[in-house]
């Protein structure tokens, strides 16, 4: 069905290809996952499905690329649109019109399909992706979730033999991320579509694909099955890793899969004494010698919420320099809110927030900055400068303190971005704008750090590499708050888990009490072993090496 | 609210109704009638208006400002009639001489004039939803209409980002103390935007979009048709030539819009969304239609719409009849209140 | 060759008809007293309007082949709903006259992306924000046809800034504020002379009196400095200033930009040095 031939493709102006002799062939009806580090041109190849590349980016290709009969190389995005439909990252960047309805059509009245047979269709995929009770919606009152799901109606409308997803969820919440690809599942199994996905989550989709493509920093490629593949990836997903250390044969790809081997080994029992023990020891060993708290940020009888309805109500909060403080819980539920009363952008209607000792009532978001530096869930809305190093001199100059060239270049050592320095801050990796965006806030050396759904769009690599800053600057005393849906990182790097539920807080205390009975926010490895404590996949190792 | 059961007629019903208010609104003169429809396009406006959604602009109040400006200007420099109120010295300059009655009434219809036609277009604006204006768009013009509709579908949008760049901004000490300030919320808004139409661009590519150019056919009839039309205008204004000039702007004008015809079938397209006539169509329709033969027909009671104060101030002439076939223009008013009737 | 001839007969001529038709009030009465014209001068206004709006179409047919790539429409609907935007802001805030922020994009694009997207830039703007904010009136295609003018008249920026030391200095901005400035004045002149017949009334109050050129030339005046002095100037300013201190930031971004929309298809075979 698709079949890639020594496929080579570089950019113009770009001295490396981004893809070097790709060869693949994926058959009529397969669930494909293409994986491989951000940059990696995942995207690219993606893009060459349906003539994008290098109809739309220029460049040079050699090889070829074949869906069934066509060639997208020769043929373009515009003919290729009747056989290869494409989904993209961002839910709010793809759509043209207001109306769900209207946007379905909207291909459809492009390629002057005959009214009658239109209506049929638009009516189909709707029915197809449960969205007809959304029909008459405006586009920008839906969920993220539901978005991208009229973003794959919108493609489907024109009937394509295969459905290309590049990152559908990564801007989603888990929640979201979960509907879209149960949709996916559907179409792949009712209907027989061919689906090609590039997913950063792949614990989610491994269970349910058929092939797996894995691209590396070279532009090189390897496919097979999903077990072959993950054998040797350095990507993978956290149960994976503990399997292959464990040797487990045949690897395991969901939770269902690895609780026998777990249960074999003697490992999944319910044991209320290791709980305690196993855990504090994995995690001592983790954080180092405690340090007496000293508290960094008080909230008391916080009330505070939107015109007539309020969020939160009689919230009291401590949170401590040195240690890092994860807030977890439902959309919707009033975590912006109680971040947003946190750095000032919100009054509240009652109660007291103290910062290092000093009420912040009165005092400007500015000011308040300086000492609960916050990190907003979209990084991009804050970079403007021309290079990464004058994002950090503006925050500064904001400021009103001197520019100091050594303080920005030791931060930067810190944020890995020394060699970015004068690069345009738009043109890098998400981690790194990330990066930049962090820097940008803390260049003031605040006590206290917020982050808001950081690990949103990131790969494991990025992520690893945030989590271990955030470990780095909370041994050196900052006070870290992080609001996030991503379990795994949540159980990698939280000294304190925060679950806020309807009006205040419902659960406080280490990772491995609040995560690990949870069934809706426990991580993949406490599933695996129920009751050890262990909820990383470090964790799981030392524990199955002192077995 | 779908679009189709905001608007009860087709929106080429309202076109045509637009169409022939302009008409009767600039043929009219006479005070009587224009306040008359004045009052009647108002009230078609408010009747039309979803319930809380604000007018934009209130065609009374407009017209009591057009009203006023009018008399003042037209009085300041209109020197003849025949009452005068006041006479300025002559030496002032530019406005120095004699007031007049007629000059101010003269002054008072032209505002009258001018907030007819708002409060037409005003109607007209709020009878239509955004995706039933850009529907009327032509064939021709496709990829504006596209244009329109992501301008229209991205402006909300934008709002909501204007509000997180001033968020993230403030959260990094940014204070707007002078407007230079403004650099820092209008840069990431704009290089979002940037980075967002280049996303759009693919999503669209990916589902099949790409514009025709207009092809040189087409242009070179563009360019006769010009050529056309700029003849006669020369000939009609310098030479004086009525039929020549009449004929050359005719063949102008064919070449220009069997250009458009051309261009709007070089690629076909189809509608989803269908606007269906009906018998509130032909009600409307009718009503517009008895107004324009009423207006245009030779008739006695037509020259009562021709009015002017000079050289000596009069009372208008009002013909009942002719009120009446005004009252046609109200149509849609009857349409909304009567839809629970009509089947 | 054939095709840049074409672009320019198109536009040539449509700027001699909408000048015309524009400047109209002032010979008119010169035209009625020559007598012979009086009897069409009445229909005069009427045949000029459709003069104007057929021009105007064949001008927008023409300009859209500006958005001929799926890259420039998105770009256009993007940039105009940001455009609308700020001319929302200017008509809810009471800000001084006729100053108003949509212009600095309208001429930066058009310098940047070439007159006939600088056109689009312009007509599709004032089209949509009027559509947003309920304002459509009688006087749109006049604002429509003046501000698409500016975007289209913006490349001419492009000579005296090469003459001047060229791209990327100060005096690019420099110059693309006077140009700002001076369209400033321009589009409040020319919007005037829309609203102007409405205010003089028509045309047989001028030939009762039988005044002539010079008389229309005073009355003009008048109304000129009563309404519209003081508004076009704060426009101007307003133009100059804030095109000088925010232009050369936004050109930096629309250029980056540039490169990226830069695309050719280059399928030739990839070098044996990969």
């Amino acid at each position: 069905m698709i079949e890639f031939a020594q496929l080579s493709y570089r950019y113009p102006d770009q001295p490396q290809v981004c893809l070097d002799q790709v060869s693949l062939t994926l058959p009529a009806g397969s669930f494909t996952l293409v994986i491989g580090p951000s940059g990696s041109g995942k995207s690219t190849l993606l893009r060459c499905l349906n003539g994008l590349v290098p109809h739309f980016s220029g460049g040079e290709v050699a090889g070829s690329v074949r869906i069934a009969a066509y060639d997208p190389i020769a043929l373009g995005p515009r003919v290729m649109s009747r056989h290869v439909g494409m989904v993209f990252q961002s839910p709010e960047a793809q759509f043209v019109l207001e109306r769900v309805e209207d946007e379905i059509a909207f291909a459809l009245e492009h390629a002057a399909v005959p009214r009658e047979q239109l209506r049929i269709r638009v009516e189909e995929v709707l029915d197809l992706l449960d969205l007809a009770p959304l029909r008459d919606r405006l586009l920008t009152t839906l969920s993220g979730g539901e978005r991208q799901r009229v973003a794959i109606a919108a493609t489907l409308a024109l009937q394509p033999e295969v459905l290309v997803l590049d990152e559908p969820t990564s801007q989603l919440d888990p929640q979201s991320a979960d509907d879209v690809l149960q949709a996916l599942v559907r179409l792949n199994h009712d209907l027989g579509l061919t689906i090609v996905l590039a997913e950063h989550r792949s614990e989610r989709v491994l269970p349910i694909v058929d092939l797996v493509v894995a691209l590396d920093r070279a532009g090189r490629v390897v496919s097979g099955p999903p077990r072959e593949i993950l054998a040797t990836s350095p990507l993978c997903p956290p149960l994976v890793t503990v399997a292959r250390a464990a040797g487990w044969q045949p690897l395991p790809l969901s939770v269902k899969e690895a609780r026998p081997f777990a249960t074999r080994q003697g490992l999944a029992q319910q044991d209320a004494i290791a709980v305690g023990k196993t855990g504090e020891a994995g995690r001592a060993s983790a954080t180092g010698p405690t340090r007496p708290p000293r508290p960094y940020l008080e909230i008391r009888g916080l009330e505070a919420g939107y015109g007539n309805t309020p969020v939160l109500r009689n919230l009291d909060l401590t949170i401590a320099a040195g240690e890092i403080t994860l807030l977890m819980g439902r959309n919707g539920i009033g975590k912006s809110t109680l971040l947003k009363c946190m750095i000032g952008l919100l009054r509240p209607r009652r109660g007291e927030i103290r910062i290092a000792g000093r009420s912040i009532a009165g005092r400007d978001v500015a000011a308040i900055s300086r000492e609960l530096a916050c990190l907003p869930q979209e990084p991009d809305s804050m970079l403007f400068a021309d290079t990464v190093a004058d994002e950090l001199r503006t925050t500064l100059r904001n400021h009103r303190l001197p520019v100091n060239e050594a303080l920005i270049d030791e931060l930067l050592a810190q944020l890995g971005l020394s060699e970015r320095r004068e690069r345009y801050p738009r043109d890098l990796s998400i981690g790194e704008r990330q990066r930049v965006a962090l820097g940008a806030i803390s260049i003031t050396r605040p006590g206290g750090l917020l982050l808001d759904e950081p690990t949103r769009g990131l790969d494991y690599e990025a992520k690893a590499m945030l989590g271990g800053l955030l470990r780095q600057w909370s041994r050196e005393g900052s006070a870290i708050i992080v609001v996030s849906h991503d379990v795994e990182f949540v159980a990698e790097i939280a000294d304190r888990v925060l679950i806020l539920g309807q009006g205040g807080l419902i659960a406080d205390g280490p990772p491995w009490n609040v995560l690990g009975n949870s069934p809706l926010f426990a991580p993949q490895i406490a599933r695996i072993f129920p009751g050890r404590g262990w909820l990383t996949a470090s964790n799981a190792l030392q524990g199955l090496q002192q077995k | 609210m779908t679009p189709r059961s905001l608007l009860l007629v087709h929106p080429v019903t309202w076109t045509i109704w637009l169409g022939t208010t302009l008409l009767t609104v600039s043929l009219t003169r006479n005070p009587l009638y224009l306040l008359l429809l004045l009052f009647g396009l108002t009230l078609v406006a408010e009747t039309e208006r979803p319930t809380g959604r604000a007018t934009p602009l209130d065609p009374i109040f407009f017209a009591v400002i057009a009203v006023s400006f009018g008399a003042l200007f037209n009085a300041a420099t209109i020197r003849y009639g025949d009452t005068v109120l006041v006479a300025l010295p002559a030496s002032w300059w530019l406005i120095g001489g004699p007031i007049t009655l007629e000059a101010v009434v003269f002054g008072m219809i032209n505002g009258l004039v001018l907030s007819a036609l708002v409060a037409g277009f005003g109607a007209f604006g709020t009878a239509m939803p955004i995706s039933a204006l850009i529907s009327l768009v032509p064939r021709a013009f496709y990829p504006l209409a596209v244009v329109m509709s992501v301008a229209v579908t991205y402006v909300p949008l934008t709002i909501r980002l204007a509000g997180q760049v001033r968020e993230a901004q403030q959260l990094r000490g940014h204070q707007v103390r002078v407007w230079r300030d403004g650099l820092p919320l209008l840069l990431p808004l704009l290089i979002g935007g940037l980075e967002r139409a280049l996303q759009l661009a693919e999503a669209m590519a990916a589902r099949g979009f790409a514009a025709d150019p207009p092809s040189n056919q087409v242009r070179m009839m563009l360019v006769g048709g010009l050529a056309a039309l700029f003849a006669g205008l020369l000939l009609q204004f310098a030479w004086g030539q009525v039929v020549a000039a009449s004929l050359t702007m005719l063949i102008g004008t064919g070449l220009i819009l069997w250009a458009l015809r051309e261009s709007g079938q070089q690629a076909p397209r189809t509608r989803y969304r269908l606007y269906r006539r009906g018998i509130r169509d032909m009600i409307v329709l009718l009503g517009a239609g008895l107004t324009l033969i009423a207006v245009l027909a030779p008739w006695p009671g037509r020259a009562s719409l021709a009015y002017t104060p000079y050289p000596m101030l009069q009372l208008p002439i009002f013909e009942p009849l002719l009120a009446l076939a005004l009252m046609g223009l109200l149509m849609p008013v009857a349409v909304r209140l009567g839809d629970r009737y009509l089947p | 060759m054939r095709d840049r001839l074409m672009s320019g007969m198109i536009i040539g001529f449509t700027t001699v008809i909408g000048i015309i038709a524009f400047l109209y009030p002032f010979w008119l009465p010169t035209m009625a007293t020559s007598g012979g014209g009086v009897a069409h001068a009445g229909t005069a206004p009427v045949i000029l309007t459709t003069l104007v709006g057929l021009s105007f179409l064949a001008l927008l047919l023409e300009a859209q082949r500006a958005a001929e790539h799926a890259l420039l429409v998105a770009l256009l609907g993007v940039l105009v709903a940001m455009n609308a935007i700020l001319r929302f802001i200017d008509v809810a805030l009471p800000l001084p006259g006729g100053f108003s922020p949509i212009f600095v994009l309208i001429i930066l694009t058009g310098y940047l992306f070439g007159g006939s997207f600088g056109f689009l830039m312009g007509t599709m703007t004032l089209l949509v924000s009027a559509l947003i904010t309920g304002g459509v009136g009688p006087w749109l295609p006049f604002q429509m046809l003046t501000a698409g003018w500016v975007g289209l008249t913006a490349p001419l920026c492009r000579g005296p800034i090469q003459l001047l030391g060229g791209v990327g200095r100060y005096r690019e901005v420099l110059v693309l504020a006077v140009f700002g400035a001076i369209w400033g004045f321009g589009y409040g002149a020319i919007m005037n002379l829309w609203f102007w017949p409405f205010a003089s009334g028509p045309v047989e109050q001028y030939w009762q009196a039988g005044i002539g050129l010079i008389e229309t030339v005073r009355r003009y005046l008048t109304f000129y400095l009563a309404t519209s002095l003081l508004w076009d100037i704060a426009g101007s300013l307003g133009n100059g200033l804030l095109i000088a201190a925010f232009g050369g930031p936004i050109l930096r971004v629309l250029r980056r930009f540039q490169r990226r929309f830069a695309f050719v298809l280059r399928q030739a075979p990839l070098s044996e040095g990969l």
